[in-house]
C-alpha cells in the first residue's frame, strides 16, 4: 500500500476510537457469553479474538477545505451474502444523527480488522454517492503489547492503472488525534482513573502537574530520540539525510515560540490578573478569619450584657 | 540513553503517587472477565424488572458505573451546547444495586433555563433510535437519562426533580444524570452527579454528607428547596480492556494537547461570573453579620453559626476559583519557559521572561 497523495489532513477525535472499541467488544461479548468460572478465561478470549465477528459502522465528521475531521460514528449493519451494507439502516441512522448534530456529514466508514481486504472495497465503491472520495477507518483489534503506535489506520481511496487497468486501490494516509478540552479531560479522567473528589488542594496540585510533568517526559524522550539520531549522523554511523536535518533545522528555527512585545504585554496581564484573585482570596479568608476572632471576643468579654450570671451560658 | 525508560519512569511514578494517594483501581482491566460486563443477559435483566426490588426500598439502588464511551459522550455532547442545556438518554442494565450505563444518544431538545423538557418529537427520536440501535447490536434498554447544567453545578432543579419523580413512577429503573462542561474544563476534572429521588412524603433515615460544591445565588433558592427530594448516587467508571489498550496507545499522540492546553483562555466568562457572584453573596452575608453586631442578646448561637459558616462557604469558593486560576498560570508560565525562553544571551531586559524571577531559564 502506498501512502496517499490525495493531499488532504485527516483529524480524528479519540471518541471515534472509544465508539469503535466498544462496538467491537460488545459483539464479541455477545457472541461469546462469559465464563461462569474464571478458568480457562484467558484461553478463551485468545481464541475468541481470531473469530471475533468484523463490525462495520459509519463515520461523520466536517470537511473544510482540505482538513477531514471526523467527530463521531455509529453503527452499520451488514449484509455478508452480498458483501455490502443495509443502506435503509443508513440513511435511517443518518437523518437520526442529523437531528442532533445538523453540522456533520457521512465521511466514510469504519471496520475492525489487521488489514483492508479485497472485500472492503465493494463496500467503499457503494459510499461513494454519499461522499464522492469516502475515508476507510480500520481498527485492530488485536492487542499486541509490543506495539508502541494506535492500531488505526486510515485509507483513502485512488484510481491506480495496474496492468493497464484502472482500479481503486486503497491507500492509507496519515492523521492526527484532534481533541476538545473537554473530549481530553474525559479521556484523561477514564484512562488514569483519577481520583473523582474534590481531595485537598495539594492533591489536586500534585494530578495537574503529574498531568504536565508526563506530557513534558514525553516530550523529553523524543527530543532526545532525534539528539542521538543527529550525533549519530554526526559521528558518521548513519548516512547524512538532508531532508530530516532540514526539517530538523526548520523545527529550530521555530523557537522561541513567540517574542512579540504585545505577547509579553498580554502575559504579564494575566498573570497580574491571577495575582489579584490570589490576593482577594487571601482578602476573604482572613477577613473570615478576623470575624472569627471579634465574635469570639464578643462573646468572651461582654461587660454590658451581664445579668448576674448569664454570661457563663453563652461560652 | 533508551528513550523509552523515561515512559516507563513515568509510569512508576504514577504508580507511586496512586499507592500515596490510595487510588484503587475499580477492576482490573487486563482480564478478560471484566469484559463480562459487556454482555447483556436477557433473561436476567427481564426477571430483574420482574421483582421489582426498588419498590420496597427508595434506596436500593447505590452506585451507579458508567462505561468510557458513554462518559465522553454525555460531556463531548454537553459541552457542544456552549450555555444552552442540553439532554439525553442513556441505554444500560441493572446489576444488583447498582446501575450500569453502557452508551448514551443526545436528544433534539432545545433547552431553556430551568426548563428541559423533552417534547413529543423527541419521544419519537426516542423511539426510532432505540430500535436501530437494538438491530445493530445493542440491546440494552433505556436506563435513564442526563441533562447538562452549563456552569452551575450538578444538582437537580424543582422541574428536574418533578421530572424524575415521574419517571421513576413510570420507567423503573431510572437515574438521572446532570454533566457540568464548563466547570469541567474550568476545574480540570469532570464534574458529574448521579441522582435518583425518593418517592413523595418520604423522610430519609439518615442526612447522605454531599460533596460541597458552589451554587450561584440565582439558583440557590431552587436548589435549597428539593435538595431534601434526592439523593446522589456513586459513580465509578469502567472501561473494556480493548478501551485500556487504546487509550494507553492514544497518549502518544495526545501529551501534545495536554501540554498545549490553555484553561485560562477558554473560560474566563465563566470566571468573571463566579467571582461577581461570590461579590453579591459576600454583600448578602456582609448584611447579616452587621445585624448581629448590635443584638448578641437577641440572636441565638444557632444564628451566628449559621452566618460564619456562610462566610466560610465564600472562603472556600474563592480559594477554588483562585487554585484553578493558578494552575492555568502554570501551565501557561511552564510552556513560556519551555518554548519561549531559548536565548538567554541577548536579553535586553535583566530577566528573561518577566514574571518568574527565581526561575533559571
Amino acid at each position: 500500500m502506498t501512502s496517499s497523495s490525495s493531499g488532504l489532513t485527516f483529524k480524528l477525535h479519540p471518541l471515534v476510537i472509544v465508539n469503535i472499541s466498544d462496538h467491537h467488544t460488545r459483539v464479541r461479548s455477545q457472541s461469546q457469553p462469559p465464563v461462569a468460572n474464571g478458568g480457562d478465561a484467558t484461553s478463551s478470549s485468545s481464541s475468541s479474538n481470531s473469530l471475533a465477528p468484523r463490525v462495520f459502522g459509519c463515520v461523520i465528521g466536517v470537511q473544510r477545505g482540505r482538513t477531514v475531521e471526523i467527530f463521531n460514528s455509529f453503527e452499520l449493519l451488514y449484509d455478508s451474502s452480498s458483501h455490502s451494507l443495509d443502506r435503509s439502516f443508513l440513511e435511517k441512522k443518518q437523518e437520526l444523527y442529523k437531528k442532533v448534530f445538523p453540522n456533520f456529514y457521512i465521511l466514510g466508514w469504519y471496520s475492525t480488522g489487521a488489514d483492508a481486504e479485497d472485500s472492503d472495497m465493494q463496500i467503499h465503491k457503494a459510499l461513494m454517492d454519499i461522499n464522492e472520495s469516502p475515508v476507510y477507518v480500520l481498527l485492530n483489534t488485536v492487542i499486541n503489547h509490543a506495539q508502541k503506535d494506535l492500531p488505526v489506520t486510515i485509507f483513502e481511496s485512488e484510481m491506480h492503472v495496474i496492468d493497464g487497468i484502472p482500479q481503486l486501490r486503497f491507500v492509507r494516509s496519515s492523521y492526527t488525534i484532534e481533541t476538545v478540552e473537554a473530549e481530553r479531560i474525559s479521556v484523561d479522567h477514564v484512562a488514569h482513573l483519577k481520583p473523582s473528589d474534590g481531595g485537598s488542594a495539594a492533591t489536586q496540585l500534585a494530578a495537574h502537574l503529574t498531568g504536565i510533568h508526563s506530557a513534558i517526559k514525553m516530550l523529553n524522550s523524543r527530543i532526545r530520540v532525534l539528539h542521538h539520531y543527529l550525533n549519530a549522523m554526526q559521528k558518521g554511523e548513519i548516512p547524512c539525510e538532508n531532508s530530516l536535518l532540514r526539517q530538523v533545522s526548520s523545527l529550530l528555527r521555530r523557537l522561541p515560540a513567540i517574542e512579540s512585545e504585545k505577547f509579553q504585554d498580554d502575559f504579564l496581564m494575566e498573570y497580574n490578573d491571577t495575582l489579584l484573585i490570589s490576593y482577594l482570596a487571601m482578602f476573604t479568608d482572613c477577613s473570615s478569619t478576623m470575624n472569627d476572632v471579634v465574635d469570639k471576643i464578643n462573646i468572651a468579654y461582654e461587660r454590658h450584657t451581664r445579668r448576674g450570671g448569664r454570661t457563663t451560658a453563652f461560652i | 540513553m533508551d528513550p523509552y525508560s523515561f515512559s516507563s519512569s513515568a509510569a512508576m511514578a504514577q504508580q507511586t503517587w496512586e499507592l500515596e494517594n490510595n487510588i484503587v483501581t475499580m477492576e482490573t482491566p487486563q482480564s478478560s472477565e471484566s469484559d463480562a460486563i459487556f454482555y447483556y443477559d436477557e433473561s436476567a435483566q427481564t426477571k430483574f424488572q420482574q421483582d421489582k426490588p426498588w419498590q420496597n426500598d427508595p434506596h436500593y439502588f447505590k452506585r451507579v458505573k458508567i462505561s468510557a464511551l458513554a462518559l465522553l459522550k454525555m460531556v463531548v455532547h454537553a459541552r457542544s451546547g456552549g450555555t444552552i442545556e442540553v439532554m439525553g438518554l442513556m441505554q444500560g442494565k441493572t446489576d444488583g444495586d447498582a446501575i450500569i450505563v453502557m452508551d448514551a444518544f443526545a436528544l433534539p431538545v432545545e433547552g431553556t433555563e430551568t426548563r428541559v423538557n423533552a417534547q413529543a418529537d423527541a419521544y419519537e427520536y426516542m423511539v426510532e433510535y432505540s430500535q436501530t440501535n437494538k438491530q445493530a447490536g445493542r440491546l440494552e434498554n433505556v436506563v435513564g437519562w442526563y441533562h447538562s447544567h452549563p456552569g452551575y453545578g450538578c444538582w437537580l432543579s424543582g422541574i428536574d426533580v418533578s421530572t424524575q419523580m415521574l419517571n421513576q413512577q413510570y420507567q423503573e429503573p431510572f437515574l438521572a444524570v446532570v454533566i457540568d462542561p464548563t466547570r469541567t474544563v474550568s476545574a480540570g476534572k469532570v464534574e458529574i452527579g448521579a441522582f435518583r429521588t425518593y418517592p413523595e412524603g418520604y423522610k430519609p433515615s439518615d442526612e447522605p454528607v454531599s460533596e460541597y460544591q458552589t451554587i450561584p445565588l440565582n439558583k440557590i433558592e431552587d436548589f435549597g428547596v428539593h435538595c431534601k427530594q434526592y439523593y446522589s448516587l456513586d459513580v465509578t467508571y469502567f472501561k473494556s480492556s480493548l478501551d485500556c489498550h487504546l487509550l494507553d496507545l492514544l497518549w502518544n499522540k495526545y501529551w501534545v494537547n495536554t501540554l498545549s492546553s490553555s484553561p485560562l483562555l477558554g473560560n474566563g466568562d465563566y470566571v468573571a461570573g463566579q467571582i461577581s457572584d461570590l461579590a453579591e453573596k459576600l454583600e448578602q452575608a456582609e448584611g447579616q453579620l452587621s445585624h448581629s453586631r448590635f443584638g448578641p442578646l437577641i440572636t441565638p448561637t444557632q444564628r451566628k453559626k449559621e452566618e460564619e459558616s456562610q462566610l466560610a462557604k465564600i472562603t472556600r469558593d474563592s480559594a477554588k476559583i483562585t487554585v484553578e486560576q493558578v494552575h492555568g498560570l502554570m501551565s501557561q508560565v511552564i510552556k513560556d519557559i519551555l518554548f519561549n525562553s531559548v536565548r538567554p544571551s541577548h536579553k535586553s531586559q535583566p530577566e528573561s521572561s518577566g514574571p518568574e524571577p527565581m526561575v533559571q531559564s
